[in-house]
């Protein structure tokens, strides 16, 4: 798999895809939708789409595809390569959301949280197929959330072609279990030959999963704290662990969209809190407040430092 | 030397170190970091900074910044000022000196591109318009 597009660069979210099989083109298909690498705190979430003529759901099966959590590493290599190899009937595309994108969009003002996230990454993939010319007729998802509302707003989303979304999607049709194949294999090779924005040297990658509570996952994430800029983008800065982390051992960060309440927050954002009415300090001098033409433009008059 | 005095101490800023003063690449963050000291700038943050298409963005924290340079008004210099030794009680006298100076610097914004309507950029202004307020109105 190349993934040379998003090495280009990591920091932004990147669609992979294979060449359109011309049948899928003039037949009637199935697609099934899976994602990998959704509950790692480092590298990308792969979202991924797998679609052939209905006609050819026997052929698939014989490819002997499985769901890929139940695959190793080589296995799963080796069926992408039968998947190729069946090109003529069989097509894929993949958004790779990074690690960064990730990050960016979980902590933004507006808050869009994993699902939305994910969500949003199946329906650009199916629009993709849409648009490509692919007759889609039936569409199957794997899903960790509740499947009826996410099978309603795909619907809805998609009229005039049947969606089925079901846990465990990925063991139960093969379309999906190519799917969760080809996402698998992104991720895996994304992880492995991840190529750091920040100047940081030769970084050790023996970060292990990725998942959170591995422990070699949770010492790199140790060894490579920095105090003031936390991690590198490799990291989801938006993990609980890698939250924590920071909590503990960076320097403290304020935003103005904070939600912090008592004492220090108001001393911070320097207005008296409730209890300064019970302490009377140094009088408060009785000059003229600034014009607003000032207070807005942050311009003070400075006479000392 | 300037000096400037409060609270009966006196506070002198040495402006001799202006000439050979560092140029280093100024940003202006949104948030505020509970660090005052040296940080691993070039490692962490310029490497990784983005400019294409006259939109400069980076990430702070896993968060997504968007940036825009800023020129100081004209004639004028940003100064970075250090103290030393720090002051015991406000009746000492200080002495600051210059570590480093500016021309322009980068001004982030969170999420959204800076503009002209931004505090900041708008404060640039503020030596002209004061020049003109203030000059002297010829015949």
């Amino acid at each position: 798999m190349d993934l040379s597009d998003f090495e280009a660069n990591n920091s932004v979210s990147c669609r992979l895809s294979s060449a359109i099989p011309d049948v899928c083109k003039t037949e009637d298909c199935c697609l099934g939708i899976d994602e990998a690498g959704r509950g790692p705190v480092l590298g990308p979430m792969v979202y991924g789409i797998c679609y052939c003529p209905v006609s050819k759901k026997d052929d698939l099966k014989d490819l002997k595809v499985a769901d890929s959590k139940t695959l190793t590493e080589a296995e799963r290599e080796n069926l992408f390569h039968k998947l190729d190899e069946a090109k003529s009937f069989v097509g894929w595309a993949l958004q790779i959301l990074s690690p960064n994108t990730i990050s960016n969009s979980m902590l933004q003002r507006a808050k869009y949280n994993l699902n939305a996230l994910s969500h949003d990454a199946a329906i650009g993939l199916v629009q993709y197929a849409l648009d490509c010319g692919v007759q889609l007729k039936e569409v199957f998802v794997d899903t960790v959330g509740p499947a009826e509302k996410y099978q309603e707003k795909l619907s809805q989303r998609f009229p005039g072609v049947e969606v089925t979304v079901r846990p465990k999607a990925d063991s139960l049709f093969p379309i999906v279990s190519a799917a969760s194949i080809c996402a698998k294999v992104a991720r895996d090779h994304a992880v492995k030959s991840w190529r750091f924005v920040e100047d940081l040297g030769d970084v050790d990658t023996d970060y292990g999963s990725g998942y959170p509570n591995d422990p070699k996952t949770k010492s790199w994430l140790l060894k490579y704290l920095d105090p003031v800029f936390g991690y590198p983008q490799f990291v989801r800065f938006s993990w609980s662990t890698a939250q924590s982390l920071l909590d503990s051992k960076a320097v403290p960060v304020y935003w103005d969209d904070d939600e912090e309440d008592g004492e220090k927050a108001a001393a911070r954002m320097n207005c008296a809190s409730m209890l300064s009415y019970f302490s009377r300090g140094k009088a408060q001098s009785s000059a003229r407040e600034p014009h607003r033409f000032f207070t807005e433009r942050r311009l003070q008059s400075l006479d000392t430092l | 030397m300037q000096r400037m005095s409060a609270n009966g101490s006196v506070t002198s800023l040495q402006l001799g170190s202006v000439a050979g003063a560092e140029k280093p690449d100024v940003h202006l963050l949104p948030c505020e970091i509970e660090h005052d000291g040296p940080a691993e700038v070039t490692r962490y943050f310029t490497a990784a900074l983005k400019d294409r298409k006259h939109e400069k963005s980076v990430s702070f924290r896993g968060r997504g910044l968007k940036g825009q340079e800023v020129s100081c008004p004209h004639g004028y210099t940003g100064l970075v000022l250090r103290e030393n030794h720090k002051p015991t009680s406000d009746q000492e006298d200080r002495t600051v000196r210059v570590s480093s100076v500016f021309h322009r610097f980068t001004y982030w914004n969170l999420d959204t591109p800076p503009t002209s309507d931004d505090g900041v950029v708008m404060a640039m202004a503020w030596p002209e318009i004061a020049e003109a307020i203030h000059g002297l109105v010829d015949d």
